[in-house]
C-alpha cells in the first residue's frame, strides 16, 4: 500500500466518522447562525429612513414641487410626492399612515397637515421652500426681473473645513474582528480537541495496535490531521459562504472591501492555525492512559489559543497598539490575532506573509516533534505520560 | 506434527531480548512457525507472550534479536500480509462492522471491491452477516471477538498472530473459532497464537512453545513434550496398597478408588511393576496414562 493512499484512507475514515457526528452538525449550524447574525444585525438597527410621503394640495402647492425636491435632496432628506389633490383624501391617508405631510399653500401662508408630528429637518426644508417662494413673489411684485430675483435668492455658499476629520465609524470593523476571532478560536480549538480525542480513543481502545501493524505512525498521524482538518475547513467554509450570501442579501455598501479580504484570510488562518495546533494535540492525545485525561494534556496547548481569544477583546479597543502588531507575528497567537488585526486596520501584505510563514514553519517544527512523541507514546501501556517524560523518552 | 513438519518454516524468531525498565520481558526467545502449522505460545502472565507477538508485528522494536520472514528480516510490506489480533482488542466502537472490516482490509492493500467481497464472505463465515450494519459497540463480547478475528483474517494473511484469541469466550464459540483456525492452517496459513488455556492449546496446536520468565522453557510437538513426562502407570490391584514400595525407580504419585498412579524413572522396568502387582493380588487394571499438556507444564514449571 503506497503512502499517499494509506494517508487518504485514514483521512477518509475520519471524514466519514465526523460528517455523521451530531455535535459537528450542531456546531456548524451555530457558527453559521453567529456569522449571519453578525452581518444581518447591524442592518436591522440601521434601517435607512423611508422617504417622507408628501401630498401637495392644489396648484399653488404643486408649483413648489421642483423646488421642494431640490431643497430636500440638498438637505439629505428623501421625499416622495404623492399625487393627491383633495383635502379629505389626504387626511384619510394621513390617518392610515400612508401619507406624512399634506401641504397647502395660499398667498402669505402655508399649512402642513401631519398626523402627529413632523421630522424637524423636513419641517425646515418645507419652511425654507415656502419662505423662498413667498420672497420670490414679493420681489417679483416689487418689479425685479426674474434674473435679479434668481440672483437675490441664490444662497451664499458655505464652505466647511475640518481641522481633525472625525474617525470613520468603527463599529462594523469591531464586529467583523470579534466574529473573525471567535470563529477562528472556536473552530481551531474544537478541531484540535477532536484530533486529541481521536488519537486518545485509538490508543485507549487499542485500535492503534491493529493500525500500527499495517500503517506507519507518521502516515496515521498525517491522515488523521488531514481528515479532521478537512472537516473543520468545510465547517468554516460553509460558515464563511453563508456570511457572504447574507452580506449580499442585506446589501451593505460599506462592508465588501473588508469582507472580500477578510473571508479568504479566515480560511487561510484556519488552515495555518489548525496545522499548528492539531499536531500538538495529536501528541497530547497519545500521552493519555484514559479518555478523561484529554483535557489535562491539551490544556497547556489550548491555553495559547484562549489567551489569543482574550487578547482579541483588548485588540478591538486599541487596534493600533504596538503589542498587538508584535503578537500577531507570534505563531501560537497569529492564527487568531493576525486576522483580527486585518479586520480592524490596514495591515501591510508583507506583515501577513511574514506572520503566515512563521506560523507555517512553527507548524512544521511542532509536527516533527509531535510525530516522534506520537509514534512512541501511542502503543505504550501504563499511566499517563507527562510532556517532559514524553519528550525525553521519545528522543532515546 | 502434521503437514507443518515438511513445510517451510516461514517465521523465525531468534535471540529476542527486550527490557522494560529493569524488567527483562523476553530473554533470548527462539522459535519458528511453518506454513500450515498452528504454534501455541504458552506461559503464565508476564512470561513474555505478548511482548514476543508485538515484536513480530513490529509494534515493539526489540532491543536484541532477529525476526525473519521467509528468510529475510521482516519488512513493513511483509506485515501487510500478517493478520494481528492484539491481546486487548482494538476496534472502533462507533463504526459499523462491515465498513470497519473493509477499512482494515484496504489499509492492508486490498482494493475496494476485493475488500468488500472478502469482508462480506467473512461475516457470513463467522455468522455475523445479519449484523453487518450494526455498530461494533452494540455487539456482545463474543461477537466483538469474532469481528476482531475477522479483522485479522480479512486480507487473507499468510501469518496469523493471535494474542489470547479465545479469552473470555464460551466453549461453543471457542469450538467454532477453533474450527475456522484449523481450516485456515490446513489452507497453508501459518498461525501463531497464545493462550493460557492449555486444554485448548493441546487440542488445536501442532507445536507448543512454553515461555517462562521471558525464556523458552521447552518447545516441540505435543508428543515430544509428553515424552518429557515420566512414564505414568495406573495399576488397580485387589489388595492393600504398599505393594509398590519395594520397587526401584517407581514413585507413587497418587492413589484413589481407581488404583494407584505410579511415575516410572526412565530405567524402571514396567514388567517388574506388573509382576509385583500380580504377586500382591489379582490385577484389575494396568496401563499407561496419557499425559496432558497441563501435566507437562506443571512438571516443567515445578523444576
Amino acid at each position: 500500500m503506497s503512502g499517499t493512499s494509506s494517508v487518504w484512507l485514514v483521512a477518509r475514515r475520519e471524514i466519514d466518522e465526523r460528517l455523521h457526528s451530531r455535535t459537528i452538525r450542531i456546531v456548524t449550524a451555530f457558527s453559521i447562525v453567529l456569522v449571519v447574525a453578525a452581518i444581518v444585525a447591524p442592518s436591522l438597527f440601521h434601517k435607512p429612513a423611508k422617504p417622507a410621503q408628501i401630498a401637495l394640495l392644489y396648484p399653488s402647492a404643486q408649483a413648489l414641487a421642483p423646488e421642494l425636491q431640490r431643497a430636500a435632496s440638498a438637505s439629505g432628506v428623501r421625499v416622495h410626492l404623492v399625487d393627491l389633490t383633495s383635502g379629505p383624501a389626504a387626511r384619510a391617508q394621513l390617518r392610515q399612515k400612508t401619507l406624512d405631510v399634506a401641504l397647502i399653500v395660499s398667498s402669505g401662508q402655508a399649512v402642513a397637515e401631519v398626523r402627529q408630528d413632523i421630522d424637524p429637518t423636513l419641517r425646515a426644508v418645507i419652511q425654507a421652500v415656502v419662505s423662498e417662494e413667498h420672497l420670490r413673489e414679493l420681489l417679483t411684485v416689487k418689479g425685479l426681473s426674474p434674473a435679479a430675483v434668481a440672483q437675490a435668492l441664490t444662497p451664499t455658499q458655505l464652505t466647511v473645513t475640518t481641522l481633525q476629520p472625525a474617525p470613520p465609524d468603527q463599529s462594523a470593523h469591531v464586529l467583523a474582528a470579534i466574529v473573525t476571532g471567535l470563529l477562528l478560536y472556536m473552530t481551531i480549538a474544537m478541531y484540535g480537541q477532536a484530533v486529541a480525542q481521536g488519537v486518545a480513543q485509538e490508543k485507549t481502545s487499542r485500535t492503534a495496535e491493529v493500525l500500527l501493524a499495517v500503517v506507519r505512525p507518521s502516515r496515521l498521524l498525517a491522515g488523521k490531521v488531514l481528515g479532521i482538518g478537512l472537516v473543520g475547513f468545510l465547517q468554516i467554509g460553509l460558515t464563511v459562504g453563508a456570511g457572504l450570501i447574507a452580506n449580499t442579501l442585506v446589501k451593505r455598501a460599506e462592508i465588501p472591501s473588508t469582507v472580500w479580504l477578510l473571508l479568504p484570510m479566515v480560511l487561510l488562518w484556519f488552515l495555518l492555525g489548525f496545522a499548528l495546533y492539531a499536531f500538538a494535540c495529536a501528541a497530547a492525545g497519545a500521552l493519555v492512559a484514559r479518555q478523561e485525561e484529554i483535557g489535562f494534556v491539551t490544556m497547556p496547548i489550548l491555553m495559547f489559543l484562549v489567551i489569543s481569544f482574550l487578547l482579541m477583546y483588548v485588540a478591538v479597543a486599541t487596534p493600533n497598539a504596538w503589542w498587538l502588531t508584535v503578537v500577531s507575528f507570534v505563531p501560537p497567537m497569529a492564527p487568531v490575532l493576525m486576522p483580527v488585526r486585518i479586520a480592524l486596520v490596514h495591515v501591510p501584505a508583507w506583515q501577513v506573509a511574514l506572520s503566515a510563514t512563521l506560523t507555517l514553519a512553527a507548524a512544521g517544527l511542532v509536527a516533527a516533534i509531535a510525530a516522534r512523541i506520537y509514534s512512541f507514546a501511542l502503543v505504550r501501556g501504563g499511566a499517563r505520560l507527562s510532556w517532559g517524560e514524553a519528550l525525553r523518552l521519545s528522543r532515546s | 506434527m502434521n503437514a507443518g513438519a515438511n513445510a517451510s518454516r516461514v517465521l523465525r524468531v531468534a535471540g529476542l531480548r527486550h527490557r522494560f525498565g529493569d524488567r527483562l520481558a523476553v530473554d533470548g526467545v527462539e522459535f519458528t512457525v511453518a506454513s500450515g502449522e498452528i504454534v501455541g505460545l504458552v506461559g503464565r502472565n508476564g512470561a513474555g507472550k505478548t511482548t514476543t507477538m508485538r515484536a513480530v508485528m513490529g509494534i515493539l522494536q526489540p532491543q536484541e534479536g532477529e525476526i525473519t520472514w521467509r528468510g529475510h528480516p521482516v519488512q513493513f510490506a511483509d506485515r501487510l500480509r500478517f493478520g494481528y489480533m492484539p491481546e486487548e482488542r482494538g476496534l472502533y466502537p462507533q463504526m459499523k462492522i462491515l465498513p470497519q472490516l473493509v477499512y482494515f482490509a484496504r489499509l492492508c492493500g486490498l482494493d475496494r471491491a476485493t475488500a468488500e467481497r472478502r469482508a462480506g464472505e467473512l461475516l457470513g463465515r463467522l455468522d455475523l452477516a445479519a449484523r453487518a450494519q450494526d455498530l461494533t459497540i452494540a455487539l456482545s463480547h463474543g461477537n466483538q471477538q469474532r469481528v476482531q478475528l475477522a479483522v485479522a483474517m480479512v486480507h487473507d494473511p499468510d501469518l496469523f498472530v493471535l494474542d489470547e484469541p479465545f479469552a473470555g469466550l464460551d466453549p461453543s464459540v471457542v469450538d467454532e473459532l477453533s474450527r475456522i483456525l484449523r481450516a485456515e492452517a490446513d489452507d497453508g496459513h501459518a498461525i501463531l497464537f497464545s493462550s493460557h488455556q492449555l486444554d485448548l492449546v493441546e487440542r488445536l496446536c501442532d507445536r507448543v512453545v512454553v515461555l517462562e520468565q521471558g525464556r523458552v522453557l521447552v518447545a516441540g510437538t505435543l508428543d515430544e513434550l509428553r515424552d518429557r513426562l515420566p512414564r505414568r502407570l495406573r495399576v488397580k490391584v485387589a489388595a492393600p496398597s504398599g505393594w509398590e514400595q519395594s520397587l526401584t525407580g517407581v514413585r507413587a504419585e497418587s492413589e484413589d478408588g481407581e488404583g494407584v498412579v505410579l511415575d516410572l524413572d526412565s530405567d524402571a522396568d514396567d514388567q517388574a511393576v506388573l509382576a509385583a502387582a500380580q504377586a500382591a493380588g489379582p490385577v484389575e487394571q494396568f496401563g499407561y496414562e496419557r499425559g496432558h499438556l497441563v501435566d507437562v507444564y506443571r512438571e516443567l514449571v515445578r523444576r
